[in-house]
């Protein structure tokens, strides 16, 4: 263990530790551009120079690319290696446009932030500055190439991390230029990493171009709700509006990147489309008239078929929040309920959850170190794009990556990794076992096939059908839930009461739905009686379970309602007013359509219709420990709370 | 004697009070009649266009994240050719208390504050002022100056054609 001195502060670090590295865990910030922890180092902008005033190498060094050493004596403030800082600046903006105004990285940009602190303010140098044309990278990056300081942080992420082919590096000299050959979309499913990696504002958002500045931004920790692998993301509203959703680190999870559904799906948040207003018999009402008159009708149905006929439908989009008082909702009136509406899903689903524990569930570090890697029909890009990334760096450190079944039906892209196509499992040469990975999707799985995967001895990555259908699936469990299918074949279900749930139209078109509470329209609202909308997770705090049993919390970025951008005419005071592009000018108590609720919120207020006890806190008995889940955290593998074991 | 220098001093004070009454007084009849105040004078706000006649505000938020009273709001959106504008631009003048803090942060010299003083209003919602409100027909101080045309980015000439700027570099060239 290196012992070195900076800036008079002993420090112990691991060997290999970069000296930037290990003033940074003393929380001293050496600024810097090129370097990132989770890329090769280049050396490529010079700017984190500091002074080694003694030990084995001496002078001006570059902190990223210098290895920490006994007896090295580093200051960060030395005069020496404060002139070479402000000079690497003063060099680095001498062709840098003059367009801060309109770069939407402007207030978020690392360039602005150390020229500042460089003192460089007066242009010194007489000289024409280099320009670029630009490139079209597709709809969804912008491309900027006169702000580029080349320290290559999009070509050692396209290529190296992300295993994109087609996004590089040309020319010489000061003509230094990052692109693709020819101008079209980026075609790796990472490429929207290139934004939040870029020091400077090369490449920017497109979907968010020309909206907002970082300091208007409301942004709030939370968790990637498209797969089950649960990303952090930090999505960004301005007025109501989701403008761009960027990566938060989570190490245990997906490090410092996302993939581009979830960085850019995100018009179904901003819909005018989404309801908003609850709706009795399809014309909007209040939301406490809504309420009761769902619990009437549960009651006259209830009183007329009894509780048995009903069913109370949840997903794998609930939350886990959602799950539980679902449970509890369903115990009051008396009914069965469900979270997965297909017995195939369900019984998938429900075998992983079983089949998992602390030992077998493989973490993404055990992805990364494993030797044996085996992907068992499944689309991986589809259903985890994520672990691909996680797969590359163990088949870039030399483990061999199996594809057993071959290509899935419609895969949009290429894994970024080399395999080796089998037929079967057992050709896979899990050696003891103890650093293999087998990779599946659990929903539609038989249990007899995910046992027998998880026989072979290797870790298990079992993919969910639905962001928290491990949370589902747990809670089904515990709290003896159905599956839809089998209560509808069995006659015994008449109606439903759906909370955020996807019905198929065979399973639709045979119940009657007394109530739905979701956040998107499909054929469930359009046939539910009485609507009441429900938060997304933009707009909800709440907690999900990833595919390996990590409990998340995610928290409220924004409050509910419509976006101040394209108000609908009816808020304005006049219909002249309306046809203006500006705001209302109407001084209301109230935000345009926010009566949404967080799904949970809405199943507590039902029940208390219902004659149910009121419910303050969704996360009781086993699932209490999880109420101080830190949101900044790395989350909680729920093994030790909950033994999936106990509960079958 | 000290009686004497005593009437010496009050007719000394007199005479500069008689001479006051019959000067023209300086009192003038505002809102119906106005000074001229001086060019720096900080008056009402406006939103000032570049030579060419365009709008000079490029909705870069820097006014209404210096406004320690946060008076102004916006949003921006891209026109044609890239152009940054705002769609729409608000200033509450009922809370504005024209510090001229936006002034001194506009990059592009597109919100001034005029030396005309702003008038009192009866209806609180007639302070908050419009883009429509507050756009001007004119390039107000420094007449010459085009944000865009200095930027660097292309949008009211070629890239690489903005004074002090090379040709667009041929990336695929390995000349030195």
């Amino acid at each position: 263990m290196p012992k070195l001195i900076i800036d008079d502060i002993p420090v112990e670090v691991p060997p290999g530790t970069s000296v930037l590295e290990a003033a940074r865990s003393v929380g001293i910030t050496i600024p810097h551009f090129c370097y990132h922890p989770a890329l090769a180092i280049a050396a490529a902008c010079r700017l984190c120079a500091v002074k080694l005033l003694d030990g084995p190498v001496k002078g001006i060094q570059m902190s990223c690319s210098l290895p920490a050493q006994d007896g090295m004596v580093v200051s960060t403030t030395d005069p020496d290696a404060l002139k070479m800082r402000s000079l690497v600046i003063e060099w680095l903006m001498l062709n840098h446009p003059h367009d801060c105004p309109v770069c939407d990285e402007g207030g978020e940009c690392l360039l602005q932030d150390f020229t500042i602190a460089g003192g460089h303010s007066r242009r010194r140098y007489v000289g024409k500055k280099r320009t670029f044309q630009n490139q079209y990278l597709g709809e969804r990056i912008h491309h900027e190439m006169n702000r580029c300081i080349e320290c290559y942080r999009c070509v050692r992420f396209y290529q190296e991390y992300a295993g994109g082919t087609d996004f590089g590096v040309t020319g010489s000299a000061g003509r230094v230029y990052f692109g693709r050959f020819a101008e079209g979309a980026l075609e790796s499913p990472f490429s929207g990493n290139l934004v939040d990696i870029c020091p400077t504002g090369v490449f920017t958002d497109k979907t968010g171009r020309f909206r907002a500045r970082y300091w208007d931004y409301e942004f709030a920790p939370a968790v990637c709700q498209h797969c089950s692998v649960g990303c952090n993301t930090s999505p960004q509203n301005f007025q109501r509006e989701l403008i761009k959703i960027v990566a938060r680190r989570n190490d245990q999870v997906n490090g410092w990147f996302i993939c581009d559904r979830g960085r850019f799906d995100k018009e179904y948040l901003n819909s005018p489309q989404r309801p908003r207003d609850p709706e009795i018999g399809g014309a909007p009402g209040e939301y406490r008239l809504a309420l009761e008159a769902a619990a009437n009708r549960i009651s006259e149905f209830c009183l007329q078929n009894g509780a048995a006929s009903l069913a109370f439908v949840g997903s794998g989009r609930l939350s886990l929040e959602g799950c539980l008082v679902l449970a509890e909702l369903a115990r009051v009136v008396g009914a069965p309920f469900c979270y997965f509406t297909e017995s195939a899903a369900a019984q998938g689903s429900l075998a992983a959850v079983r089949l998992l524990n602390e030992q077998n569930a493989a973490r993404v570090r055990d992805i990364e170190k494993a030797e044996c890697i085996a992907l068992f029909e499944l689309d991986l890009m589809e259903e985890g794009a994520m672990l691909s990334l996680a797969i590359r760096k163990a088949s870039l450190a030399g483990a061999q990556v199996f594809r057993v079944g071959g290509a899935r039906e419609g895969e949009k892209h290429p894994l970024p990794f080399r395999y080796q196509e089998v037929a079967t499992v057992d050709e896979v040469p899990f050696e003891g076992g103890s650093k293999g990975v087998v990779i599946c999707g659990a929903g539609g799985k038989s249990p007899e096939l995910l046992s027998y995967l998880a026989s072979s001895g290797a870790k298990l990555v079992m993919l969910q059908p639905g962001p928290n259908a491990f949370g589902a699936a747990l809670v089904s469990l515990e709290r003896k839930g159905a599956t839809l299918s089998d209560l509808v074949e069995s006659g015994q279900i008449k109606a439903v009461v759906c909370f955020e749930a996807d019905l198929p139209p065979w399973l639709l078109e045979r119940v009657e739905v007394l109530a739905c509470a979701d956040w998107k329209r499909g054929g469930l609202t359009e046939k539910a009686s009485v609507l009441l909308p429900t938060t997304t997770w933009v707009e909800s705090n709440g907690t999900s379970i990833n595919y390996e049993g990590r409990a998340q919390r995610f928290l409220r970025s924004r409050p509910a309602g419509l976006p101040l951008k394209g108000l609908d005419p009816k808020y304005y005071s006049s219909e002249t007013e309306a046809v203006a592009l500006h705001p209302p000018r109407v001084h209301r108590n109230y935000i345009p359509g926010g009566a949404e609720r967080e799904a949970w919120r809405v199943m507590a207020d039902l029940m208390l219709e219902l004659g149910g006890e009121p419910v303050n806190e969704p996360l009781t008995g086993r699932w209490g420990k999880l109420r101080d889940l830190d949101p900044e955290g790395e989350g909680v593998r729920i093994y030790d709370l909950v033994s999936a074991q106990d509960l079958s | 004697m000290p009686i004497l220098t005593d009437i010496k001093e009050i007719l000394t004070g007199l005479s500069i009070t008689f001479s006051h009454i019959w000067r023209k007084p300086v009192t003038v009849q505002f809102p119906e009649e106005q000074r001229p105040m001086p060019p720096r004078f900080r008056g009402s706000i406006v939103l000032t266009r570049d030579p060419d006649g365009a709008e000079r505000c490029v909705a870069c938020y820097l006014c209404s994240g210096a406004c320690p009273v946060d008076c102004i709001s916006m949003a921006a959106a891209e026109g044609e050719n890239g152009r940054r504008y705002a769609a729409w631009f608000r200033i509450n003048f009922s809370r504005c208390i024209l510090c001229g803090m936006c002034a001194e942060a506009c990059p592009t010299l597109a919100i001034q504050m005029s030396p005309e003083m702003f008038r009192c209003k009866r209806q609180v919602m007639d302070m908050v002022y419009e883009k429509e409100d507050l756009l001007i027909d004119g390039t107000g101080k420094d007449p010459e100056y085009n944000y865009y045309r200095h930027a660097g980015i292309g949008v009211v000439q070629p890239r690489g054609s903005s004074p002090g700027e090379q040709e667009p570099a041929d990336p695929r060239s390995l000349l030195p």
